[in-house]
């Protein structure tokens, strides 16, 4: 599920340049500006692929097995999506918003396991976890919670952005 | 050479470790055989964690690569565009 190589090559490429773009080299400028003419929709479309394929493995982790579950939640996945996305998005607004509906769904589950791990020390005769393991828990879902956030600011800093560009 | 077994179990006493005498004979033997059985417990325990973290982490992996991706294509569309940071922030730059 994860990229193929040539994507990721492509991203490092793009990486790259835009750190070369910022630091005021004109020339990788202008050759950021082609390759993401040409390549963006292409890793746009991969890349929400993934993030569409992943959220939906999370959804069948989270639902635990209920398939009735599962099915609601990949609706509401379907349903955040249309709803962030809006109407008519660009092609960065959908791997954008892929992005923030597929780390809603980790935080999500993540949220789940870790509520289920303190119940387990709550005393209902299940054995309790090691504190590494809860710390290492809570620390991967405080990565994702950081993501998360950080992926709806980007998505409004660029609509807020191309809003201004279309408006000039 | 023949004597009774007896049986000392490490105790941790803040940073040392102090070893204190349980008993001899079969409270020795017993002693023996629960603390195998702990110390085997603990480490498979220990195993699943690790096994069960390494799962968690695969299954968060595609969606790290997505988020990543999404970051990369929004600053080179944004560089593209003639936009650069500035104090966190992007900032369309001067034309000369």
């Amino acid at each position: 599920m994860n990229f193929r190589e040539e994507t990721r090559d492509r991203m490092a490429e793009l990486r790259a340049l835009s750190e070369r773009a910022e630091a005021g080299d004109k020339e990788a400028r202008r050759k950021l500006r082609l390759m993401v003419r040409a390549s963006s929709a292409e890793v746009v479309g991969r890349a929400s692929d993934v993030g569409r394929r992943a959220g939906r493995v999370l959804a069948r982790s989270a639902a635990g097995g209920d398939p009735l579950a599962e099915e609601a939640l990949c609706a509401k996945l379907d349903l955040m999506r249309a709803e962030i996305a809006g109407e008519d998005p660009t092609p960065l607004e959908v791997l954008l918003t892929e992005r923030v509906v597929s780390l809603w769904m980790l935080t999500t589950l993540l949220e789940i396991l870790l509520a289920g791990q303190y119940r387990r020390d709550a005393g209902d005769g299940l054995k309790r976890l090691s504190p590494p393991y809860l710390i290492q828990q809570s620390r991967i879902l405080e990565g994702a919670t950081r993501r998360y956030f950080a992926a709806i600011r980007e998505l409004a800093r660029v609509r807020k952005l191309q809003g201004e560009r279309r408006s000039r | 050479m023949q004597g009774r077994p007896y049986y000392y179990r490490s105790v941790r006493d803040g940073d040392k470790v102090r070893m204190v005498y349980v008993g001899a004979g079969e409270k020795a033997r017993v002693s023996h055989e629960e603390d195998v059985l702990r110390r085997t417990g603990r480490k498979a325990r220990l195993e699943r964690e690790k096994e069960d973290l390494e799962r968690l982490e695969a299954l968060a992996a595609p969606v790290l690569e997505v988020s990543e991706a999404g970051e990369i294509l929004a600053r080179a569309h944004l560089v593209a565009a003639g936009y650069h940071k500035h104090k966190g922030e992007y900032r369309r730059a001067r034309r000369a």
